[in-house]
């Protein structure tokens, strides 16, 4: 039961490709796959924190307030990481830092909250944390990747496409965002379709 | 009007609780922050005039006047090796995509840029501004002559221009406004 809560985010319910949630940091930042996983491991600290807490206090919360009081403890603990960051690793803040101030207008860490924290336990909404942070991560990290391999010929800054390849800027201006998020949903759906009709054949069979 | 009452006074006391956490983070962090960015400002410094080995704030009147004339103009350090005065360090807080940048000048007695950074702490986008922090950027600059302003070109670099980065032609612009701006500090101090 527990492990799949855990493995509910990474595949079956990835807050990308299949919850459409955190659209705009993920469409501004995944200019490189280093940045995507660097965004990606920032939200999922802060995921797991926020998730953790309002599971806590979820029983002080009356309904009736409960956004605003989801984006308090959000927006504060977002602020937290980032003190406690620059002022004690700041090698990390140096790479991280830039993402941290987008974070607080992640709607995934309000949905997350909303849907699973408000309504579970302490140890599940963790679990719901690492695996939404996990399968968040890996999606930019793969949106960052095609759109650093089309826009610059380089993944993770390794050079892959030799120098023959004339990189196509645009994947890495904020239209490449739109081009390859729209392509690996479609990608995405493919799958799904063709999985949906191999099973359909093999229960009229 | 007894619901409004109860809801009001939860919302306040969680965000008095929020409140008193971040003031108790900020009080710890504050000074390490502070200790960081002093670092972060040293060693910017030594790398934008690698011949300096000290440093010393050029403070009153001098820095005021020049202010005056230019309020993007931050701090201004004295680079020394030994007694000699070998250049400035010029700190110019010009306006970039995301806000303000940082951007420390070194410029040499003999009228050249040694060296050019953007400090950390900006908010120019990953992957497009934020490559004014790669050395295939800021290394255009060195060499140039500080005695007129330096150009941003789209195309290619020239003697006095400095191709822009593809995609972030705001934040080039932006970095050398910075440097133009200690330019025109170091001739003021100069004629002073």
């Amino acid at each position: 039961m527990n492990m799949k809560v855990l493995t509910n985010g990474i595949l079956k319910e990835n807050p990308i490709f299949f919850q459409l949630l955190g659209m705009c940091p993920t469409l501004a930042v995944t200019t490189s796959a280093e940045n995507g996983m660097g965004m990606g491991l920032a939200t999922t600290a802060v995921l797991i924190a926020s998730n953790i807490v309002i599971s806590l206090i979820r029983s002080i919360i009356p309904s009736k307030i409960r956004i605003p009081a989801f984006i308090v403890v959000i927006a504060s603990f977002v602020t937290i990481i980032g003190m406690v960051m620059e002022g004690f690793v700041p090698a990390l803040y140096s790479a991280l830092g830039l993402f941290i101030p987008l974070i607080v207008v992640n709607c995934l860490i309000l949905a997350r909250a909303e849907a699973y924290a408000f309504k579970n336990g302490i140890l599940n909404s963790a679990l719901d944390g690492i695996g939404m942070g996990i399968g968040f991560t890996l999606a930019l990290t793969i949106l960052g990747a095609v759109r650093e391999l089309l826009g610059n010929g380089t993944i993770f800054d390794i050079p892959l496409l030799g120098s023959a390849f004339k990189p196509a800027l645009i994947m890495i201006l904020p239209p490449g965002a739109f081009l390859a998020l729209g392509m690996l949903l479609a990608l995405n759906n493919v799958v799904k379709a063709k999985q949906e009709k191999a099973r359909e054949t093999k229960s009229a069979a | 009007m007894k619901e409004i009452m109860r809801l009001g006074s939860i919302l306040l006391l969680i965000c008095f609780v929020a409140a008193a956490l971040l003031a108790m983070t900020n009080d710890v962090t504050y000074p390490k922050i502070m200790e960081q960015r002093q670092m972060a400002n040293e060693k910017a410094r030594k790398e934008v005039l690698p011949t300096a080995d000290t440093f010393e704030e050029l403070t009153g009147d001098q820095l005021t006047q020049i202010q005056a004339e230019n309020d993007k103009v931050d701090e201004i350090f004295i680079g020394k090796s030994g007694d000699q005065v070998v250049g400035y360090v010029v700190k110019t807080l010009p306006k970039a995509f995301g806000g303000t940048i940082k951007i420390f000048t070194g410029i040499t007695t003999d009228g050249t840029v040694s060296g050019v950074r953007m400090g950390t702490g900006h908010q120019e986008t990953p992957g497009l501004g934020a490559k004014a922090e790669l050395p295939e950027f800021y290394e255009m600059y060195n060499g140039m002559s500080a005695e007129a302003h330096i150009g941003v070109s789209k195309t290619a670099q020239t003697e006095t221009e400095i191709q822009a980065i593809s995609g972030a032609t705001i934040t080039s612009q932006a970095v050398t406004d910075g440097v133009n701006f200690a330019i025109d500090a170091i001739a003021v101090l100069k004629a002073q």
